[in-house]
């Protein structure tokens, strides 16, 4: 039974065939097209009479001469660590409140779940109108409980409006965050903590040195997730800002949009999508080396 | 014309049958207008897709049916903002339509592509071509071709709260000076004087062009007059006669401020008037105030014939066919639109309607958007200067300059 026969494998080939078929097709398909388009120069006319030039690098170039570009890239980290940041460290709040009973906890849980259930456009419409200046809803609520200096016009001006829609991405992120570090905290073996109380830790110290370093293998989880989601962001932004106000919020994925939808200079597009792609997969081959050097530690080796 | 084999061995390598049926209507593309005897099926897209729009689509498609022999109509729908952005992955996959109702402005980007059918010479055979205004009929004419003709035709004028402008003892303003004065005296509370659209996309851009246009310049010196403009807007902020969230509002939130009186006049187009009709309060339409000279933006939408379709003699028989009176007047009324026709000036609920009188009055000022397939790119430059400037992180001047340099390299890429 130790070694297949060559038959038994021939089967277990056949049966993964279905699956890389899938793959080849609609992922590694568009992906060679992409980078194919990238190297060329392409636009409506030429798409249509194949009348696309090889031009090489010129596309990398031409992007990455355009301050545009830069901008964009620097807003879409600032959008990715901001909302990160927030999203975890909510999340592990809520996730330490829910690991105690408490009634309604199930309940509690189950609503604030709604949230992360709801399609981005619907969450990113809502948000458009709960922050508009005028008829909104928290500006309202801020005039009712006398913090009328905190009313602003959020989404319109462009030094707030990177605050808004992050404030919105997290409202999004949260549930989902606390849903996957609630599951690590259960995970977690009560005794530990008790032996360690018995030990005279404090409950600070306890979360120091058991629950934080036992949650790093959940949390770089989480993390990742929330990297990947965040940083290729669009309909949340684009249903909220567009973009704006002037380019303020014009993350990475809306510039790549407008080249491509609006500009239709595709090469560049493309060449500008390829970008889009480095850095989800840089986290990707950090995160699935890390994973393997796990699993190569030794048993009983370092928690 | 023949085509480099290098995508095309690309992309029957890689096995895509439908980009391969796209290399196969492009190769069509060439031998197009080999029309057959029997029932010929038409495939139309357009982005009409309201509820209010379908009788009257509906009727128009029956009646083409009706009147052009042996034709089927197939029609689709796709979201406004979906339309272009379809015709241009048909033209990758190949699924393109025979005909289609674009909005004007993509005449920019279509008309370069090689996409669309070259009537010119079947609209001089047809000589119809002077029965037309001269926006929207220039709208369709791309690098000297005859590229659609007209659908409908709007654009911009000044809507007027009666009531308030009454009690505040403000005439309707023809003059710039006057909209500023107007607009100030208009304001009180919660309620703007003004409102407009100043989103950072086409629609802003459609709002904010009859200012650069009326200050005298035009997007080859958008430095000075784009500077004028702005400063004019500016000062209507500064005021605190428009508000400043103008620049997050479509054209729909515009007419939704005015609706609900929280904005005494508005900038907005002849679309809106079904809705006012409902209002609760009167109003009433005038010209767009002018500055050195009068203009409005010219919208509305062209037919178009795709350049593969196997079928272009046949499609442009239904254009024509629907450009007859009889067709083109109930459609336009079902719509609620303008026509574009001078010959149909005296028909239809135009002549009787004040609001769309004073519309249709204003088309032969109407100008198109006609800058050619980097438009867009000139466009977002503007937008992107309204937008810094009105939220106060640019001065006019400076914001033009800016957006002067981007719109003259724009203009003359190639």
């Amino acid at each position: 039974m130790n070694q297949p026969s060559a038959r038994r494998r021939r089967t277990g080939y056949l049966f993964c065939l279905p699956g890389m078929a899938f793959l080849a097709l609609f992922l590694a398909y568009p992906l060679l097209y992409n980078v194919w388009t990238s190297v060329h120069d392409v636009d409506l006319g030429q798409l249509l009479g194949g009348a696309e030039r090889f031009n090489g690098l010129d596309n990398y170039r031409t992007v990455a001469d355009d301050p545009a570009f830069w901008h964009s890239v620097r807003l879409s980290l600032v959008f990715t660590l901001g909302s990160l940041l927030l999203q975890f460290t909510i999340g592990f709040a809520l996730a330490l409140l829910f690991a105690r009973p408490f009634p309604f906890n199930g309940l509690l849980r189950s609503l604030l779940l709604v949230a992360w259930l709801l399609p981005p456009v619907v969450s990113g419409t809502l948000f458009r109108w709960m922050l508009d200046a005028e008829s909104g809803a928290y500006n309202a609520l801020f005039q009712a409980v006398g913090l009328s200096g905190l009313s602003h016009d959020w989404l319109t001006d462009p030094s707030t409006s990177m605050a808004g829609v992050v404030f919105a991405n997290v409202w999004v992120g949260v549930p989902f965050n606390m849903l996957l570090l609630l599951v690590g905290l259960h995970t977690i073996d009560p005794e530990l903590h008790e032996a360690a109380a018995i030990d005279g830790a404090s409950a600070g110290q306890r979360f120091r040195h058991i629950t934080l370093p036992l949650m790093r293998p959940v949390s770089v989880t989480v993390l990742l997730l929330g990297l990947l989601y965040t940083f290729k962001v669009f309909d949340l932004v684009f249903v909220m800002t567009g973009g704006g106000p002037v380019d303020a919020t014009r993350v990475l994925s809306l510039y790549v949009y407008e080249v491509f939808f609006s500009f239709f200079r595709f090469g560049q597009g493309a060449a500008a999508g390829l970008l889009l792609l480095v850095v989800p997969l840089l986290a990707g081959v950090w995160y699935v080396r890390r994973l393997r050097r796990e699993d190569e530690a030794p048993a009983g080796g370092a928690v | 014309m023949s085509y480099p084999l290098d995508r095309r061995g690309f992309l029957r390598a890689s096995g895509a049958t439908a980009a391969a049926a796209g290399l196969g209507a492009g190769a069509a593309m060439t031998s197009c207008s080999s029309d057959t005897s029997g029932p010929v099926t038409l495939e139309w897209w357009d982005y009409f897709t309201l509820d209010n729009f379908q009788p009257g689509m509906n009727r128009l498609i029956k009646d083409i049916e009706a009147g052009v022999p042996a034709v089927r109509i197939e029609r689709r729908t796709f979201p406004f903002a979906e339309l272009e952005r379809q015709i241009t992955l048909g033209a990758i996959s190949g699924d393109l339509p025979d005909l289609a109702i674009v909005d004007n402005v993509a005449m920019n980007t279509l008309g370069s592509s090689r996409l669309l059918a070259d009537l010119t010479a079947r609209v001089k055979k047809w000589g119809q071509a002077d029965q037309y205004y001269k926006g929207p009929w220039e709208g369709c004419q791309v690098g000297g071709k005859t590229l659609g003709i007209p659908n409908n035709s709007n654009c911009l004028a000044l809507y007027c709260n009666t009531r308030m402008l009454k009690s505040a003892g403000v005439e309707p303003p023809t003059t710039w000076d006057e909209l500023a004065s107007a607009a100030q005296k208009l304001t009180s509370g919660d309620r703007y004087g003004l409102a407009l659209s100043a989103i950072n996309t086409e629609e802003g851009v459609f709002q904010f062009l009859p200012f650069l246009w009326q200050a005298g310049g035009d997007l080859d010196t958008f430095s000075t007059y784009g500077a004028t403009a702005l400063t004019f807007l500016d000062e209507l902020i500064a005021k605190g006669s428009l508000s400043e969230q103008c620049v997050g509002w479509t054209q729909q939130d515009v007419n939704t401020r005015f609706l609900n009186q929280r904005a005494a006049m508005q900038i907005n187009g002849p679309w809106q008037i079904p809705t006012l009709k409902k209002a609760a309060f009167d109003w009433n339409v005038v010209a767009l105030p002018r500055d050195k000279e009068a203009a409005t933006c010219l919208g509305g939408e062209n037919w178009v014939v795709m350049a593969n379709s196997k079928h272009v003699d046949k499609a442009w028989e239904v254009l024509e066919y629907t450009q007859r009176p009889s067709v083109l007047v109930p459609y336009l009324v079902a719509f609620g639109e303008l026509p574009a026709r001078k010959d149909l000036a005296d028909r239809g609920s135009w002549a009787s309607d004040p609001a769309l009188r004073l519309f249709l009055s204003q088309l032969p000022l109407a100008r198109p958007r006609q800058y050619g397939p980097h438009y867009t790119e000139a466009s977002q430059a503007i937008a992107e200067a309204e937008q810094a400037v009105l939220t106060g992180s640019a001065s006019p001047s400076a914001a033009a300059r800016t957006a002067a340099v981007k719109i003259d390299k724009a203009l003359s890429a190639q």
